[in-house]
């Protein structure tokens, strides 16, 4: 027989609110994100982790068998001389494609920020490279770069210059900055849109009130515009180091690496290593270290923005 | 043109993907990987075709070659396409295409920019240098292991150039320094356009570009397919002439262009239309077809009858005179060798590098390679 004190017991457990499932709330959004997740999960993280076990294996990309070899793929890249070199070639690009690059960007951006008249013109203009192919690319600075009817060269004949004449690509000296001068035209124009947009939205306000304390240029730019553009230049910094030091395209077409290795980078390294030597098993390992690395250094520069940015 | 007329000759519809020279294995290989092979594809080089025959992705052609059809072939084709026993890139013994052209190598000079007299060309390498205007010549560096390989010919048989290919003779020879010596020669004789050998992945065109089109090098090193190049980019530039490269001064031998086999395909083994794609080469490899590839792209047939009659244009009859004693090397340098060569080479035009260290660097990519 049930007690009057236990059926109150039990009314209050059902009137008592039910636990809820602690992500609720979450849960419309989650269920957006799981497209967007499903697919960087095909089409990122499983060929990269496929990857990871091809490092392991030899592959020439057409055969059905793919033997276990362990770590010997490694063992070649780690006495790869043209690999590592190629390391520290792409490091010259990198510390060009970030700081150079980043720097005439936000020059231009605060130029046609600035600008009164014509500035949908130049922002066209600006931002124009970066929709062409980077075939395109190659082959038009190839013909600037062509040392006897280059157009580069034509002009200094034509302003009395004879003397400054280059094989601009086939100089060793010359080549890497050659080549970057052309990969910094290429992509100047995604760091301008951001920057521009960035400049955009700094109020006027606050360089009215500095004007007011007697703020010159420099000061307005150290105190007023770099900290609002500190959000925007870590994506921007960000994404243009890991596209110098993923450069491929404009190295291929322009140099293909040479002269010798002059030029060589990692990513062209890897595509010869997988479709020209049809060793995808050293191609793999390759990837896996440099990949790595770049993840590495997106982590560092991250940390050390967020670091930055509490300060 | 040729496909609509077996069309209608046949019935058999044939379908002509073409996707372009940029990256053709590549994609070779990612139809090989989706299953997706064609049931014809044209056949390129062999170190880069090896790993398809490998794979059971070509027809072995060798029974239909002993059943006749091997008498629209030259023997030196035949020669130069089968695989032999035991060759280092491990694909067993057999042919697995057929080609149409076979492609010599040599100079392609406009005597009056090159300065020398196109009836009293040099003999020698030492004359051409001599007679060449400075800055006049120009190869690109993805053909000096063509040029090393045509220059090597002075020093060394057939069978001693081939035996280095496979591995089982060194690069570190004198044969190979004298071989590789070229380059200095060249190089400091002043005759190399712009002190170096243009690169990158366009280098071969660009450097017919200046020759054909803009016609600012007296002379290049080429195969014979540039023909078909100038028909097609500067049909009206037809002041030049070709020739083989000069000898050696101090060399063994009579100088032999290298013969590689041009345009040519395999037969999809796996494909669903095997004996029709088959039936689809043969008629391309016959001499009425061949023909038509002679007159509308200057190639030089692989065909005995056609190769025996063949009235090529004047430019590139200098070329075509070497088809009579090419080089029969079975074996191609591999892919690590033929990127040593070129890089090497870019360095030792521009001091960086001696004859020696690059040879060293060859006989390292060649003992990586097997």
């Amino acid at each position: 027989m049930t007690t009057p004190t236990a059926v109150a017991a039990a009314r209050r457990q059902d009137l008592a609110p039910r636990k809820r499932w602690p992500y609720r709330k979450h849960a419309v959004g989650l269920l957006f994100l799981l497209p967007a997740t499903a697919l960087i999960c095909l089409f990122t993280l499983v060929p990269f982790a496929q990857a990871i076990l091809l490092s392991f294996q030899e592959w020439d990309g057409i055969s059905p068998d793919t033997p276990w070899v362990g770590l010997e793929n490694y063992e070649r890249v780690f006495g790869d001389q043209v690999f590592w070199e190629s390391m520290k070639n792409v490091l010259a690009f990198a510390v060009i494609g970030f700081f150079i690059g980043n720097a005439i960007s936000l020059g231009m951006a605060m130029a046609v920020h600035k600008a009164r008249r014509a500035r949908s013109f130049f922002r066209t203009a600006y931002y124009i490279p970066g929709v062409f192919s980077v075939v395109v690319i190659g082959l038009m600075w190839g013909w600037l770069y062509e040392p006897s009817v280059g157009i580069i060269n034509r002009l200094l004949v034509s302003i009395g210059l004879e003397g400054l004449q280059q094989n601009w690509l086939g100089d060793p000296a010359l080549a890497l900055g050659s080549v970057a001068v052309t990969f910094v035209w290429y992509h100047w124009g995604f760091g301008f849109i951001l920057f521009l947009a960035g400049l955009q939205d700094i109020p006027a306000e606050q360089y009215e009130a500095a004007s007011l304390d007697g703020a010159r240029a420099w000061a307005k730019f150290r105190y007023v515009t770099w900290p609002h553009l500190v959000p925007v230049t870590t994506i921007v910094g960000l994404l243009s180091l890991l596209g110098a030091l993923q450069i491929f395209g404009t190295v291929q077409v322009l140099t293909n690496g040479g002269p010798g290795y002059h030029t060589m980078v990692p990513t062209l390294v890897i595509y010869t290593e997988a479709f020209t030597s049809h060793r995808y098993g050293v191609a793999a390992a390759m990837s896996v270290i440099f990949g790595g690395a770049l993840v590495l250094l997106a982590l560092i520069q991250l940390g050390l923005t967020q670091r930055r940015s509490r300060s | 043109m040729l496909a609509e007329q077996y069309e209608e000759e046949t019935g058999v519809v044939v379908t002509v993907d073409t996707p372009g020279p940029a990256d053709y294995v590549a994609k070779l290989q990612a139809a090989a990987q989706a299953n997706d092979m064609p049931d014809v594809y044209t056949a390129v080089g062999a170190t880069d075709m090896a790993p398809f025959y490998k794979a059971g992705w070509a027809l072995r052609l060798d029974d239909e070659l002993a059943d006749g059809w091997s008498d629209n072939f030259t023997p030196a084709v035949l020669e130069l396409t089968a695989f032999p026993e035991g060759n280092p890139l491990e694909v067993p013994a057999g042919s697995y295409a057929a080609y149409w052209e076979l492609a010599t190598f040599g100079l392609l000079v406009q005597p009056e920019t090159a300065g020398i007299d196109a009836a009293n060309p040099p003999t020698t390498i030492d004359e051409m240098i001599d007679e060449f205007n400075d800055g006049t010549f120009s190869v690109a560096a993805s053909l000096t292991p063509s040029l090393l390989q045509s220059y090597a010919s002075n020093y060394m048989t057939d069978e001693e150039i081939n035996a280095t290919f496979t591995g089982d003779a060194p690069w570190t020879t004198d044969a190979w320094e004298n071989t590789f010596q070229l380059l200095v020669d060249l190089t400091e004789g002043g005759v190399i356009a712009n002190d170096a050998l243009p690169g990158g992945s366009d280098d071969n065109p660009t450097v017919e570009k200046s020759f054909f089109n803009i016609q600012d090098t007296g002379a290049i090193f080429d195969g014979s397919w540039a023909v078909a190049v100038a028909k097609t980019t500067a049909p009206d530039f037809t002041d030049y002439v070709s020739m083989v490269l000069p000898a050696a001064s101090d060399g063994d031998y009579e100088p032999r262009s290298p013969g590689v086999t041009g345009r040519g395909a395999a037969v999809n083994a796996k494909g669903d239309h095997v004996d029709e794609a088959l039936a689809f080469v043969k008629w391309l490899t016959e001499p009425e077809q061949q023909k038509v590839f002679v007159d509308e792209a200057g190639m030089i047939p692989t065909n005995p009858e056609l190769l025996d009659s063949l009235a090529v244009p004047d430019q590139i009859a200098g070329m075509a005179s070497a088809i009579g004693d090419i080089q029969i090397v079975p074996v191609q340098l591999t892919a690590d060798v033929n990127d040593a060569i070129i890089r090497g080479s870019q360095s030792i035009v521009l001091g960086e590098k001696t004859v020696e260290q690059v040879l060293e660097e060859v006989q390292t990519a060649q003992d990586q390679s097997s």
